[in-house]
């Protein structure tokens, strides 16, 4: 097995054109994909990056923008733990639909997903139609875990943007992981019936008064 | 000067038909003959005019000389005709769907045609055992649809599911792209009902309707891959399978060929219960794909070759995880460079259509000559990188596709139709062509053989591989299957100059 500590899978999505694959690949490979032609189905990616003294490692989907809803089948988004919505800084009807990729996300991923929106192509400087300020807004009455202008032309803020995922990931998981061993310490402590098998009449038992009980 | 061509083509690439005289042992079809079949067919049951498409295969590169087309309606019409036919000597060429690729359903002279189109009327499904029992004329698809009702669907698919029949898939045991997943249709044929080429038409029922039957020699199976030499097959009796409630896809780019066979290798062990294709293109054919029928690579990164992998399950989260963890360890191991999953079916549509197109592709260069032959994977590639070789400028295109699972290549080599004046047309069309075949045959196949190999791994050998049926098979075996051969076809009436 390979040694690291934590797997994340991080899911991009966002209208065709903003530059998802390019970010992708700026971040991986450190190449900006000249041309890039449309993405078909989930490009699939990975990388490990330190946080701290662990090695943490990205699973990366990039999925296509082009048939931009439903086209995703919904496990992709209920296995991920970051899901990235990218839009482009210099068109703004790619900013225009972030209302609807955030009804998917909310339909289909799991409440406690890491939520992060990426405005793009920072470089088309004098074409920007969409201003930061407007962006961080959207992103802060929409409750993203966190916002960022990138350019994978120029590589501003790639590695921080998949670094920033990283972190967060990493840490959410610690403070998960540290409840985990609290609780089993607990569970050894009273040793209830620790061990053993199921009994699925045991079970049954159980959500059946634990159901009356709610009425 | 177009039409020049396939009429020069034709016998350059059956020679075998050409090469092989009628038996003249064989009756003449009559007007006392025809009559007879329309009594006991009725007159729609016998076709003499316009009788073009089942003279010719779909390719147009086999074209017999046959004149009369008889449609029987039941396994009694049918086995009234090959009584009929058995005892005054007339050649009978069964045929389907008319879909094989070795001119095995073509005839070669003028044998009588034996469609079995409107053989289609029993159908039943047992939907607790998966048992299927049908009449042999029911188009794949059709009953691929019937089945999907009750949530089960056909153990095989092919291209060709919109035509071929499967009492033709049976007597010709096709293969294709789910192989790996459900086996060769051995293990899923149960019984048939025949007809022999005897003086009495004889019926037999062989096997039977249940799933497990040990009592004799397991004779319906003599039956499948037959190719028609034996018996007409008029009813199957074979095993369906569940229908997948998911079927992921993903195009994978890889480096080089043993790691393709690396990633096989990895897909049967993590991929395992689930695996249901594993399809090989290499980037010659893609290449094709885009000058000739514009489609592009579904990869961002061009790569030597390209895999396309099936998974087909019952749980989607669940085999979504097979699969993100099957493509993690490919990368992480560095044996692919590029992955894409399809994230809809309409992607997977687009990853398939590369593959399924690749056959047409081919035929848009000009002239195609298409190789279907089994190779153990140390060589597979390596025929290839021979015969890429070995036709030099002679072949416009040397492109490879297959089923890689299965140890199955499609190597396909192309050369240009060009259009010039009549004087240039040997020069420039028919040398190189010579040479080009000259250049391949018997070499390709000689190669197979020396290699391990089989010279015919699904399409079969019909027509078009009889110089070579001999190739790789002792001559023992040659010798059991004409003295097996005469025991169901006394008078040799069946599918003759083919196959046996």
């Amino acid at each position: 097995m390979e040694d690291y500590k934590y797997l994340f899978k991080v899911v991009l999505v966002g209208n065709a054109g903003v530059g998802k694959t390019c970010l992708v690949r700026k971040f991986t490979q450190g190449i900006f994909p000249p041309g890039q032609s449309a993405t078909i189905g989930v490009d699939f990616m990975i990388k490990t990056v330190k946080v701290g003294n662990d090695k943490i490692k990205l699973q990366i989907w990039d999925t296509a923008g082009q048939e931009r809803f439903r086209s995703i089948t919904q496990s992709y988004y209920r296995s991920a733990h970051a899901i990235v919505l990218v839009y482009d800084v210099s068109c703004q009807p790619s900013f225009d639909c972030l209302p609807e990729w955030l009804g998917e996300i909310e339909s289909y991923a799991n409440r406690r997903v890491l939520k992060i929106l990426v405005g793009n192509k920072v470089d088309k400087g004098d074409e920007r139609e969409v201003p930061e300020r407007i962006g961080r807004d959207f992103s802060d009455v929409n409750h993203f875990d966190y916002f960022l202008e990138t350019s994978a032309l120029d590589a501003t803020n790639v590695d921080q943007l998949f670094e920033q995922v990283a972190t967060r990931l990493t840490n959410d998981m610690k403070i998960t992981d540290e409840r985990v061993h609290q609780y089993r310490a607990d569970a050894t402590n009273t040793s209830s019936s620790s061990g053993g098998p199921i009994k699925l009449i045991d079970r049954a038992q159980t959500q059946l008064n634990s159901c009356c009980s709610r009425q | 000067m177009l039409n020049i061509l396939p009429r020069i083509r034709i016998p350059l690439r059956c020679y075998s038909a050409v090469l092989t005289a009628r038996n003249e042992n064989f009756a003449k079809v009559k007007q006392s003959d025809i009559m007879a079949f329309e009594n006991f067919l009725g007159k729609d049951g016998v076709q003499k005019d316009d009788i073009s498409n089942h003279t010719t295969d779909w390719t147009g590169q086999f074209k017999g000389h046959g004149s009369l087309v008889l449609y029987p309606k039941s396994t009694d019409e049918v086995s009234a005709i090959l009584a009929y036919c058995s005892k005054n000597k007339l050649a009978v060429v069964p045929q389907g769907g008319n879909t094989g690729l070795v001119g095995g359903s073509i005839p070669v002279h003028d044998e009588i045609i034996l469609s079995m189109n409107k053989i289609s009327q029993q159908f039943a499904f047992d939907d607790t055992m998966g048992i299927l029992k049908c009449d042999a004329g029911f188009i794949l698809e059709e009953l691929d649809n019937k089945l999907a009702k009750h949530g089960y669907m056909m153990p095989f698919d092919l291209g060709a599911k919109g035509s071929c029949q499967i009492g033709g898939n049976i007597a010709t045991c096709a293969g294709g792209i789910r192989l790996i997943r459900y086996g060769s249709l051995h293990a899923h044929l149960l019984g048939v009902t025949v007809v022999l080429p005897d003086e009495q038409g004889s019926v037999l029922h062989l096997g039977s309707d249940i799933r497990k039957d040990n009592t004799s020699l397991h004779t319906p199976h003599l039956f499948l891959g037959s190719e028609g030499q034996l018996g007409v097959i008029t009813s199957v009796t074979m095993t369906a399978v569940p229908r997948p409630k998911s079927v992921q896809s993903a195009m994978l780019g890889v480096q080089s060929f043993e790691k393709c066979c690396e990633v096989l290798k990895l897909a049967k062990s993590r991929l395992c219960e689930v695996l249901s294709s594993f399809e090989f293109l290499d980037d010659a054919i893609m290449e094709c794909l885009k000058t000739n029928l514009g489609l592009h690579p579904v990869l961002n990164s061009p790569t030597p070759f390209s895999i396309l992998v099936e998974t087909s399950g019952s749980n989607e989260d669940h085999d979504m995880e097979k699969m993100s963890a099957f493509l993690d360890e490919l990368l992480s191991k560095k044996l692919i460079v590029d992955g894409v999953l399809a994230g809809s079916s309409a992607d997977a549509a687009k990853m398939w259509k590369l593959r399924e197109s690749a056959p047409l592709a081919v035929t848009r260069d000009g002239y195609v000559y298409k190789h279907d032959v089994s190779l153990p994977l140390n060589s597979y590639y390596e025929l290839t990188n021979v015969m890429k070789e070995r036709c030099g400028d002679l072949a416009k295109r040397v492109v490879t596709y297959g089923h890689l699972g299965d140890g199955n290549t499609h190597l396909n080599i192309t050369s240009s139709k060009q259009n010039e004046n009549l004087e240039k047309l040997y020069v420039s069309i028919l040398i190189p062509i010579l040479l080009l075949i000259f250049r391949m045959y018997p070499f390709l196949y000689e190669w197979v053989v020396a290699h391990g190999g089989s010279i015919s791994a699904e399409h079969g050998i019909g027509q078009l591989k009889l110089p070579y049926s001999n190739l790789g098979k002792e001559s023992e075996e040659r010798l059991l299957t004409k003295k097996l051969k005469n025991i169901f076809d006394p008078n040799g009436i069946l599918n003759p100059y083919k196959m046996i």
